[in-house]
């Protein structure tokens, strides 16, 4: 759960992507971690085994001061996708603020993918978090191979589920930033009602996502012309 | 929370959790005396971590012997290790009064201020002369002493110090950030071990109380069949009675056709009766209230008199019976009645088995190791090798259908092995499909009683 530091002006977020084996949850955060400016985050951590998967997750942080003076810390998790990390699926899920579902939208994938989707809702009860009311971004990731599924079967998807979809080539980094951005939009509206971040902490929405976008190299994403910088 | 306790994903790590202080230490010496500069760094509490000191003992020794000298060494300290300095990766001078200078840099970690690097004190490249700072803190100052012992410390452009400091600040960026990344390993895989103990401990508890309301049904189904094999064994007791009335004439005279029928009427209760009796005794045996009766047996006996009781049925389906014993076979302690029966269930099953036109033999044998046996063997229709170690499972049949060709309960060898093991003996069985089985009981030629248990479905298997 987000942690307010009132005497030192702190705010904590942390955004957990979520998914399973091989859907390219630590491919999102690598391409993040090229994108972003060294200035607002630190090394991208990752304890992964010899074979490349990772072991326990892949945090990488990232942090700003707002014109108010506030500092605002977010960290970015990824957990470890085979069955076998259960348990450390729920550790790292611990007093998530957001999660970022990473799906394989390969028709193949599509039952393992409905299992780690549970699999989830269950951990995030396990931790005392409301799926209902956390915010919630999928990522239909590998829209590149074949067999994945065509933007009919996705605008389908979108109008029966309450979770907004992304579509996205995360090796190639599409979709990567734009998923964080919604995923971030959500964020901030959900601490903003819950804690008034724009009255009490004096950050509004656009300064939030601004002082993270505009570090962000955003050429070729649907957010270069679209504002979201600035 | 709801039940996790905090990971350590949630806390913050301050610069001495995250870095080995001994071997830091060691660092920080080759460092200094590499630079021949000091070298100090604190954590975020202004707690002190590591400090070297190079070339300055005698020059602030000096000044520390004045009153004066020492409050305005310590407030520079002080200002040094407390002072507030701008969160980012840049060093600030600060100026000593004795004309030395210090440089501070913070330490980064994720965007957080964890602690700060002092390097110094070293003389700038561009002093010329003892301050008026220094040399006016007492009136018996001695400047050109105090000159000499500042000789000691390194002299070096400011320009150069920050450098230096810059270098070891990204050494030690990469010690925090390898300690942190060691301590979390090393803590989620104790958090992971944790967590899944914990899961394990949740199944085994729903485990533990699925198996309790297993057992309470278990006992539940057991106090019902003992229940319902006495009710219905009363007013079985009166057909079968009234019957051998009617059929001693006691009624009057009968046709040869009403004692036809009750003559069936007789022996299908008969039949009922055995079945309730046979339910009766594998609730008992369950309930674990069978207690042997022991005493001493002659098994040659028992032979001839199962083999009698059932001569005249094997007869009617055309079976030659067969005795096979030694003559002088030794007594056997063992409950006379109960082993009785489990021949007779034996002997019973291979009549009912073996197709008209074959041969039962029953007989008994000693077995080295004081042990005797009794077997039934039949040239019958055989058990298929996967039915083999489940026969003797309560209530399991080899044919289990409705339809089936052959009757029973599935009772009979449960019983046999409840009451054999009992003795602390134990049952045997080879088949062989379409040409017979062979059925034995080992017994210890001295038994010793024990309660007798109803074999569950898997237990005979192993």
């Amino acid at each position: 759960m987000v942690a307010f530091n009132n005497e030192s002006r702190e705010i904590a977020l942390k955004v957990v992507y979520y998914g399973p084996a091989l859907s390219g949850k630590t491919t999102n955060l690598q391409a993040l971690f090229q994108k972003i400016d060294p200035k607002v985050r630190g090394r991208l951590m990752t304890l992964d085994t010899k074979d490349d998967r990772t072991l326990f997750f892949d945090m990488m942080p990232v942090f700003f001061r707002s014109a108010s003076g506030v500092k605002v810390k977010l960290k970015l998790y990824t957990v470890p996708g085979q069955v076998m990390h259960e348990s450390t699926r729920r550790i790292v899920l611990q007093g998530t603020d957001a999660v970022a579902f990473v799906a394989d939208c390969r028709r193949t994938e599509a039952a393992p993918t409905l299992a780690y989707w549970n699999d989830m809702l269950k951990n995030l009860e396990a931790n005392g978090l409301d799926p209902k009311t956390l915010p919630i971004v999928i990522q239909m990731n590998k829209r590149d191979l074949p067999d994945s599924r065509g933007d009919e079967e996705l605008t389908d998807l979108m109008q029966v589920i309450r979770p907004l979809v992304i579509p996205a080539v995360a090796i190639r980094g599409d979709g990567v930033l734009e998923t964080l951005h919604v995923l971030l939009t959500l964020t901030y509206r959900s601490l903003d009602q819950r804690v008034a971040l724009e009255r009490s902490w004096h950050i509004s929405e656009r300064e939030f996502l601004s002082q993270i976008f505009s570090h962000m190299d955003l050429r070729g994403t649907q957010l270069a012309g679209a504002g979201a910088a600035r | 929370m709801n039940g996790l306790p905090p990971s350590v994903l949630q806390q913050e790590a301050s610069l001495g959790d995250l870095l080995d202080v001994k071997s830091f230490t060691e660092v920080c010496q080759s460092f200094a005396e590499l630079y021949r500069v000091g070298l100090k760094v604190f954590d975020a509490q202004g707690n002190r971590l590591v400090e070297v000191k190079v070339g300055n003992a005698d020059f602030c020794g000096y000044i520390w012997q004045k009153p004066d000298g020492r409050s305005q060494c310590i407030a520079t300290v002080q200002k040094v290790k407390g002072e507030a300095v701008p969160e980012e990766a840049k060093p600030v001078a600060f100026d000593c009064f004795s004309g030395c200078r210090y440089v501070v840099q913070p330490v980064l970690y994720e965007g957080d201020a964890i602690g700060r690097i002092v390097f110094g004190p070293f003389v700038p490249d561009d002093l010329v002369q003892l301050p008026r700072t220094l040399t006016s803190i007492s009136p018996d100052f001695d400047a050109s002493r105090a000159a000499s012992y500042m000789q000691k410390i390194r002299r070096v452009p400011q320009g150069t110090a920050e450098k230096i400091l810059h270098h070891f600040s990204e050494i030690l960026d990469v010690l925090v950030f390898t300690g942190h990344k060691n301590l979390l390993t090393a803590r989620l895989h104790i958090e992971a071990v944790q967590e899944s103990y914990r899961e394990l401990q949740d199944k085994n508890h729903q485990l533990e109380e699925s198996f309790g309301k297993l057992k309470e049904l278990d006992r539940l189904k057991s106090n019902f069949l003992a229940t319902m094999s006495h009710e219905l064994r009363t007013p079985l007791t009166s057909v079968i009675g009234y019957s051998e009335m009617m059929l001693e004439g006691l009624g009057g005279p009968l046709t040869a056709e009403q004692r036809e029928y009750l003559g069936i009427i007789m022996e299908k209760g008969e039949n009922l009766l055995q079945l309730i009796t046979s339910i009766l005794d594998i609730t008992k045996i369950e309930a674990g209230r069978v207690r042997l009766v022991m005493s001493e047996v002659e098994l040659g006996q028992l032979v001839r008199d199962a083999v009698s009781t059932v001569l005249p049925h094997a007869r009617k389906k055309g079976l030659t019976l067969h005795c096979e014993h030694a003559a002088n076979m030794p007594k056997v302690l063992c409950d006379r009645e109960k082993v009785r029966q489990c021949l007779i269930n034996l002997v019973s099953n291979a009549v009912k088995f073996t197709p008209s036109g074959g041969t039962v033999t029953v007989g008994a044998s000693e077995l080295p190791g004081e042990r005797v046996a009794l077997f039934v063997t039949d040239t019958g229709i055989g058990i298929p090798e996967e039915h083999v170690p489940k026969v003797w499972d309560v209530f399991y049949q080899v044919d289990g259908s409705s339809t089936r060709e052959y009757g029973g309960a599935g009772l009979g060898l449960a019983i046999v092995k409840s009451f054999v093991e009992a003795h602390g003996g134990e049952v045997q069985v080879r088949s062989v499909p379409e040409s017979g089985s062979t059925f034995t009981m080992v017994f210890p030629q001295r038994g010793v009683a024990t309660a007798a248990r109803a074999p569950h479905a898997k237990s005979a298997a192993s």
